[in-house]
C-alpha cells in the first residue's frame, strides 16, 4: 500500500459518504434554488429597454430626426410628432404624450424630459442652427466642419484609468471572497468530519493501519474537493441563470490572472483546512467544534478585511499581509494581478506559504494523532504534541 | 511470533507499562489478564504503534513493526467504533482495502463474514440501524476480514450474551487452530480458563505471571481442600494447624492449605471423629491464581 493509495481511499470514503448524506443533498439543492432565484428575480423588476422620446414639432424640421438619431446613438430613440398650434403642443406636453416641444423660438420641456434629453435636444438644435447660419454667411460645409473640429477641446484624465487593471483586481477579489466563503463553510466540514471519527471512536481502528498524516491528508482532500465541487456547481448555476437573463458581464480575465487566483486559492485552502482538521482533533464532541475553530475563523476574517482594502489600490498593510502565510492567500492575488507585487515578493510569499503549510500539515498530524486517542475533555495543543507519535 | 520486549510507558506521573515482556506464538490463544489500569490496553495499543513506548520494542517475526506488517494484523479495540452512518458491507470493504485487499476480494470476504455472523440479510443496512450485539459482530468482522496473522482483541467478550460468548470463543479458537497468533484481554477468568491454554497476567505495568494455565495453577503453593462431613464441628486448628478456613457452610468447609500438607494425616485425623462424605484437594482456580498474583 503506497501512501498515495491510502490517502485516495480515505479521501474517496469521506467524499462519498458526505455526498450521500441527506444534509449535503438538501443544502446543495436549497442553495442552488436560492442562487438561481436571486439571479432571475431582478429580471421581473428592471426594464432595460432604451427609452423612446416623443418630441413635438410645430413645423417640419428637415434633418432633425437624423441629427437626433446620431446624437442619441443607441442609448435612446426619438420620434417626432407634428402639432398644428403651440396650444395643441403644450396640451400634449401637459398630458405627457410628448416629452418636449420644439417651436421656432424655443424648446419647451415637459415633466417627463430626463437629463439626457435636456442635454441632447438643445445641443442638437443649436448645432443645426449654427450650421444654418454659417451656410447663410456663405461658408462651405467643409469650412464649417473645420471650425467645429477646432472648437473640440482635447480633454484628459490626470491619471489614466486602466480598465483591465481594475477588472483584474475585481476578479482577484472575487477569488478572495470565494476562498473566504468556502473556507468558512468547508473548513468546518473538515473539523466536523474529524470530530465524527473521534466521537464514534472508529479512529482507533483506522489508525491501526493508517498513519495519522495520511488520514488527515485524505480527509482534507475528500471533504475539501466535495466542498469545491459544490461551490463550482452553485457558481455555474448562478452564471447560467445570469446568462439566461442576458445580464452577464464576466470580465475577460487574462490567463495569468486566472492562474494566480487559482494558485492562491489552492494554497490558501490547503493551509486553512489543515488548521481546521487539527482543531477538530482536539475535541471529542460536536458541541465543542465552534470553540476550537473560533481562532481560525477570526484569522480568516482578519485576512479577508485586509484584502478588502486592496480593492482601492496598494497600501502598506496590504504589502505586509501579502507576504506572511495566514493573510497571503487573500491579499497576494490582488497585488499580483494589479502588477503591484515585485517578483521577489511573490517568490518569498509563495515559499513562506508552502513551507508553512507543510509544517502545519505535519504539526496538525501530530496534534491529530495525539488528540485522537484522548476522549472526554478538550486536549491542549501542547499536550497533544507531547503524547503524539511522530 | 509477536514479542513485546521490556516496554516502558508513562503518562505524566502515571506508569502504564514498567518493563512488560511477553510473547504470543503462532497457533497460540493467549488470555491477557490484569486488573483495571494494569497496562493491558496500553500494551495492545503499542503493538499497533498507536502508543509510542518510552523504551522497549515490539517485534513481529523478529522484525520491528512497520506499516506493511500492520496490514497483516487484526485489531478490535476496547472502545468499539465504526462509522455509524456507513453501510456495513461498504464499511467492511473499506477496512479490507485499508489492509491492502483488492476491492473485489474485500467485498467477497466482507459478504462471507457477515453471512457467517448472521448478518447476510443486512449488507446494505447502516451500522447505526443494527442492534448493539450486531454492531459488535460487524466490529469483529472488521478485525477478521483480511485473515490476519495476528489478532489482538481488547475485551472481546464484554457486553456479549451467552450465545455471543460461545460464538466468539469458537471463532478465536478456530483462528488460533488455523495458525494465527491470538491474544485477547478479559476480566471473565472462568471463561479464559475454559478456552485458553495460556495466559499472561499483568499488574502495575509488569508481567507477573506467564504460562500455561494448568502449570500456573500447579505451581502455586496453595491448595484448596473441600470437605463435607456428617457429625460434629471439626476443630480444624487441631487437624491442620496451618489451614485457613475460607468458608464454613453447614457441614461443608473450604480451606486453604499449603501445597505440601500431609493429606494422609488429615484424612486419618478426620476419620477418627466423623464420616467423610466429600473430600477434594485442588490447586487454585485461575481466578485464585490471578488474585494471588496481583496481590489482592
Amino acid at each position: 500500500m503506497t501512501a498515495l493509495s491510502i490517502i485516495r481511499l480515505v479521501a474517496w470514503r469521506d467524499f462519498r459518504e458526505r455526498a450521500r448524506s441527506k444534509a449535503f443533498i438538501i443544502s446543495t439543492g436549497f442553495t442552488l434554488v436560492l442562487v438561481v432565484a436571486v439571479a432571475i428575480i431582478p429580471m421581473f423588476f428592471t426594464d432595460d429597454e432604451p427609452p423612446v422620446y416623443q418630441i413635438g414639432v410645430l413645423e417640419p424640421a428637415p434633418g432633425l430626426q437624423d441629427q437626433l438619431d446620431v446624437a442619441l446613438a443607441d442609448q435612446a430613440t426619438a420620434e417626432l410628432q407634428s402639432y398644428a398650434t403651440q396650444l395643441d403642443g403644450e396640451a400634449a406636453l401637459r398630458d405627457d404624450t410628448i416629452a418636449a416641444l420644439v417651436t421656432p423660438d424655443e424648446i419647451v420641456l415637459g415633466p417627463s424630459a430626463d437629463a439626457r434629453l435636456r442635454t441632447v435636444l438643445p445641443l442638437t438644435l443649436g448645432s443645426m442652427d449654427l450650421l444654418e447660419r454659417a451656410r447663410a454667411e456663405g461658408l462651405t460645409d467643409t469650412q464649417v466642419a473645420e471650425i467645429l473640429a477646432a472648437a473640440q477641446f482635447p480633454t484628459r484624465d490626470l491619471e489614466p484609468e486602466d480598465e483591465s487593471e481594475t477588472e483584474n483586481r475585481l476578479f482577484a477579489f472575487v477569488g478572495t471572497v470565494l476562498l473566504f466563503i468556502s473556507l468558512i463553510t468547508y473548513g468546518q466540514w473538515i473539523t466536523i468530519g474529524v470530530i465524527e471519527e473521534k466521537s464514534s471512536r472508529v479512529v482507533e481502528v483506522v489508525l491501526g493501519t493508517v498513519r495519522p498524516r495520511h488520514l488527515l491528508a485524505g480527509k482534507m482532500l475528500g471533504i475539501g474537493s466535495l466542498g469545491l465541487i459544490q461551490l463550482t456547481l452553485i457558481g455555474l448555476a448562478g452564471l447560467a441563470a445570469l446568462a439566461a437573463t442576458g445580464d452577464v458581464a464576466v470580465p475577460a480575465a487574462a490567463g495569468m490572472t486566472v492562474v494566480s487566483v487559482v494558485l492562491w486559492f489552492v494554497l490558501g485552502f490547503g493551509f486553512y483546512s489543515a488548521a481546521f482538521a487539527a482543531a477538530g482533533s482536539l475535541v471529542s464532541r460536536q458541541e465543542d467544534a465552534q470553540n476550537v475553530v473560533f481562532p481560525i475563523s477570526m484569522l480568516l476574517i482578519v485576512a479577508y478585511f485586509i484584502a478588502t482594502t486592496g480593492l482601492a489600490g496598494d497600501n502598506p498593510a496590504l504589502r505586509i499581509a501579502s507576504l506572511v502565510p495566514p493573510t497571503a492567500p487573500t491579499t497576494m492575488p490582488l497585488r499580483m494581478v494589479a502588477g503591484d507585487a515585485a517578483v521577489w515578493e511573490i517568490a518569498l510569499s509563495v515559499t513562506l506559504m508552502v513551507t508553512a503549510t507543510w509544517l502545519l500539515v505535519r504539526g496538525a498530524a501530530r496534534v491529530y494523532a495525539g488528540g485522537l486517542l484522548r476522549n472526554g475533555r478538550r486536549v491542549r495543543v501542547r499536550e497533544a504534541l507531547r503524547t503524539a507519535q511522530s | 511470533m509477536l514479542e513485546l520486549v521490556d516496554l516502558h510507558k508513562r503518562y505524566g506521573d502515571v506508569v502504564a507499562l514498567d518493563g512488560a515482556t511477553f510473547r504470543v506464538g503462532p497457533g497460540q490463544l493467549i488470555g491477557f489478564l490484569g486488573p483495571n489500569g494494569a497496562g493491558k490496553t496500553t500494551a495492545m495499543r503499542a503493538v499497533f504503534s498507536l502508543v509510542q513506548p518510552d523504551a522497549g520494542t515490539v517485534r513481529w517475526r523478529g522484525q520491528s513493526i512497520t506499516r506493511d506488517v500492520l496490514l497483516r494484523f487484526g485489531y478490535m479495540p476496547e472502545q468499539r467504533g465504526l462509522y455509524p452512518k456507513m453501510r456495513i458491507l461498504e464499511q467492511l470493504t473499506y477496512f479490507g482495502r485499508l489492509h491492502g485487499m483488492s476491492k473485489s476480494a474485500a467485498t467477497q470476504a466482507g459478504t462471507r463474514w457477515l453471512a457467517e455472523l448472521g448478518l447476510g440479510e443486512r449488507l446494505d443496512s447502516e451500522l447505526e440501524d443494527l442492534s448493539h450485539g450486531n454492531q459488535q459482530r460487524v466490529q469483529l468482522a472488521t478485525a477478521l476480514l483480511h485473515d490476519p496473522e495476528l489478532l489482538v482483541l481488547d475485551e472481546p467478550f464484554s457486553g456479549l450474551d451467552p450465545i455471543g460468548v460461545e460464538a466468539m470463543s469458537e471463532i478465536l479458537r478456530s483462528k488460533a487452530d488455523s495458525g494465527a497468533a491470538v491474544v485477547f484481554s478479559s476480566h471473565q477468568l472462568d471463561l479464559v480458563e475454559d478456552i485458553c491454554e495460556d495466559v499472561v497476567i499483568i499488574n502495575e505495568g509488569r508481567i507477573v505471571l506467564d504460562g500455561a494455565v494448568r502449570e500456573l495453577r500447579a505451581r502455586s503453593n496453595r491448595r484448596y481442600l473441600d470437605v463435607e462431613v456428617t457429625g460434629d464441628d471439626i476443630p480444624w486448628d487441631q487437624v491442620i494447624p496451618t489451614a485457613r478456613v475460607l468458608l464454613e457452610d453447614g457441614r461443608r468447609t473450604r480451606l486453604e492449605v499449603d501445597r505440601g500438607v500431609d493429606l494422609g494425616a488429615v484424612v486419618s485425623g478426620l476419620s477418627g471423629r466423623t464420616d467423610i462424605d466429600h473430600f477434594s484437594f485442588e490447586p487454585p482456580s485461575l481466578s485464585e491464581v490471578f488474585l494471588e498474583a496481583v496481590g489482592a
